[in-house]
């Protein structure tokens, strides 16, 4: 276990439904660490994404405990999550979820707007920086909807980064890229976890995918059925993925 | 200012939309402006038509038949009374104007010239030739004159109630407006009347007084029927002479409110199933903000915002709708003026951005409680 601990979950378990209750996460227990690249596997409807939602203080577990940055995140009301949530983490859906009232850039800047900070000059050169990384530069003042869908998922990841997270949560990123789109996005995840700092947990099915980081935690039926450091070297001879 | 800024960017992707919400308060607005102008303006000039050039309370003896005596003790007590704003002691004499075969019966009302000109406006009113300064001197109506073909420097002949014959001599013509006053009343100086009626200097028919709020005279008659000084003396009430015209401005009133509150309430529905609309179209863009940490207040504020934007820009737009419709109205053959109300254009103003407020709120709070996962699960 890493030193700086990023995510500590403890007995993490989630149940939808009050007359006929669904179990979606029973009893998941991992830490990530700082500057961890990490991937979430599991077939559908094993309790990936929803993990993922309360890492991310989108939704609030049934029981357990979840430590982000060693805070209990149990005594938060929603103004405390939605705060953390912007300082915090970063999202990546796999739907790229643009505002399209708005330009490229001012998409980007909305975390740090929303933190509070005031579209000064400084903002747009960290806004223009962002997406220099993610070779944007070029169609920063067009609108959102007026760029390819694989431009707009790096926007997305653009506007993930912009507040500098502790740890960027992705589902599914590269769901609904082609190939190439797919190799450039966890080349720019590479990059950034290397070059910021910044730790990844990434949910994907796509095991091929999962054995380019450097964890792999599987999930089945909501539970945590393998955790494998290095899995270039270990990795499970039977692909569960779709 | 993120959420003005959101509200704004949204409205602005909507043109069509938000316009016609706007054009929708904007009528509201002038439709309240403009009735309730119109009403009123046609309110203040009935009421001013009817009791501006008349006695607001008329004190006179109980016993109709015997004069009033006004004592000393009486016009200290009105003159000190700060309601009362104007106080005119007069002689009513009726008399027979005759002319030729012609006559006709005419109530002739003596009073000091400047007491007639005060509560008649006679000096605004007068068409032709001067007021009455010297006693035998008199001013008839318009419609009386030209009945008769009567004009300034014309000698008047009336019968006297005991058959004596006067000459008296027409020195104005007026025009108050009213055919009551301007077809059977002449006005003279009060030696006339009282010599003919044979009183006393200190005798009147009545007394008539104009108040500083008209619609106070009933606490007025009761301050004043338990003074020592009134005892003897009756009282007439306006507001009970002129009971039905009461009664029909208050109908007229009633009417315009009325029309003035479902212009409201259907602009209101207006702005609320709009705002609604919008709500549910931008919910996905919501949901990605609060998952990128705004605030349940802040996303709340959103619609408030829109509202705002569009109550103020709708109502701005009203007031001028409004504002050039009277405008314009006042061009045609009005019979009163038009008087617009600073306070109540204002107090429309604010009711048209208020609506558009509270128009907001439930669409504000569903947004305020949206919960991001919804969305993110939604799209998934």
């Amino acid at each position: 276990m890493p030193d700086d601990v990023l995510v500590l979950a403890e007995k993490l378990s989630k149940v939808y439904g009050d007359v006929v209750p669904t179990p979606a996460l029973t009893d998941v227990s991992f830490s990530l660490g700082c500057n961890e690249f990490a991937s979430i596997i599991g077939r559908s409807g094993s309790g990936k994404s929803t993990l993922l939602n309360l890492i991310g203080l989108l939704d609030t577990p049934t029981s357990g405990r979840l430590l982000l940055n060693d805070r209990d995140t149990a005594g938060l009301d929603r103004d405390g999550r939605a705060k953390l949530r912007n300082t915090f983490v970063g999202f990546v859906f796999q739907f790229h979820h643009l505002l399209p009232e708005f330009s490229v850039i001012e998409n980007v800047c909305m975390p740090a707007i929303i933190r509070g900070e005031r579209q000064s000059a400084e903002l747009l050169d960290r806004a223009r920086d962002t997406l220099d990384t993610l070779a944007l530069t070029d169609v920063a003042d067009k609108n959102a909807n007026e760029i390819s869908g694989g431009q707009k998922q790096r926007v997305a990841i653009a506007r993930a980064l912009m507040n500098r997270p502790q740890l960027v949560l992705a589902d599914e990123p590269t769901g609904n890229l082609d190939t190439e789109n797919t190799d450039l996005v966890y080349e720019l995840f590479r990059k950034v976890n290397r070059e910021w700092g910044t730790g990844f947990l990434i949910v994907t099915h796509d095991r091929a995918i999962a054995q380019q980081t450097d964890r792999i935690i599987e999930l089945s039926d909501g539970r945590l059925v393998q955790d494998v450091a290095d899995p270039g070297a270990d990795l499970p001879a039977e692909s569960r993925g779709a | 200012m993120l959420s003005f800024r959101i509200a704004v960017r949204f409205l602005r992707t909507s043109p069509g939309q938000s316009v016609l919400i706007i054009a929708g308060i904007a009528v509201g607005i002038a439709v309240q402006i403009f009735v309730g102008t119109l009403i009123t303006s046609l309110q203040a000039n009935l009421l001013d038509t009817t009791i501006g050039n008349a006695s607001h309370v008329t004190l006179q003896n109980a016993d109709d038949k015997k004069p009033l005596l006004y004592t000393p003790a009486i016009r200290r007590v009105l003159a000190s009374d700060t309601r009362v704003k104007l106080i005119v002691p007069d002689r009513v004499l009726s008399v027979i104007f005759s002319k030729g075969t012609d006559s006709a019966p005419i109530n002739v009302v003596g009073a000091a010239p400047s007491d007639i000109n005060a509560i008649y406006k006679m000096k605004r009113h007068l068409v032709s030739g001067r007021l009455v300064s010297a006693a035998g001197d008199v001013i008839l109506g318009k419609s009386f004159a030209a009945k008769y073909q009567l004009k300034p420097g014309d000698p008047v002949l009336v019968v006297l109630p005991g058959g004596e014959q006067q000459k008296l001599t027409l020195v104005g013509i007026f025009d108050v407006g009213t055919s009551a006053v301007n077809d059977r009343i002449g006005f003279t100086t009060p030696d006339f009347p009282r010599r003919a009626l044979g009183m006393a200097a200190s005798e009147y028919s009545d007394i008539q007084t104009q108040l500083t709020d008209p619609f106070r005279s009933q606490a007025v008659i009761r301050s004043w029927e338990g003074l020592e000084v009134f005892k003897g003396v009756q009282f007439k009430d306006w507001q009970v002479e002129n009971a039905q015209l009461l009664v029909g401005l208050q109908s007229q009133g009633s009417s315009s409110y009325m029309i003035q509150a479902f212009v409201l309430i259907a602009v209101a529905l207006g702005i609320a199933s709009t705002l609604a609309i919008s709500a549910v179209q931008k919910t996905r863009q919501i949901g990605i903000l609060k998952a990128m940490g705004l605030t349940d207040r802040r996303a709340g504020l959103v619609f408030l915002w829109e509202a705002a934007v569009l109550g103020g820009c709708g109502t701005l737009l009203g007031l001028v709708f409004g504002v050039g419709l009277l405008q314009l109205f006042a061009l045609g053959p009005l019979t009163f003026p038009i008087v617009l109300d600073p306070a109540f254009v204002a107090g429309s103003c604010a009711i048209g951005v208020a609506v558009a407020l509270l128009s907001a709120i439930i669409p504000s709070r569903g947004t305020s409680r949206l919960d991001p996962i919804e969305v993110i699960q939604g799209a998934g």
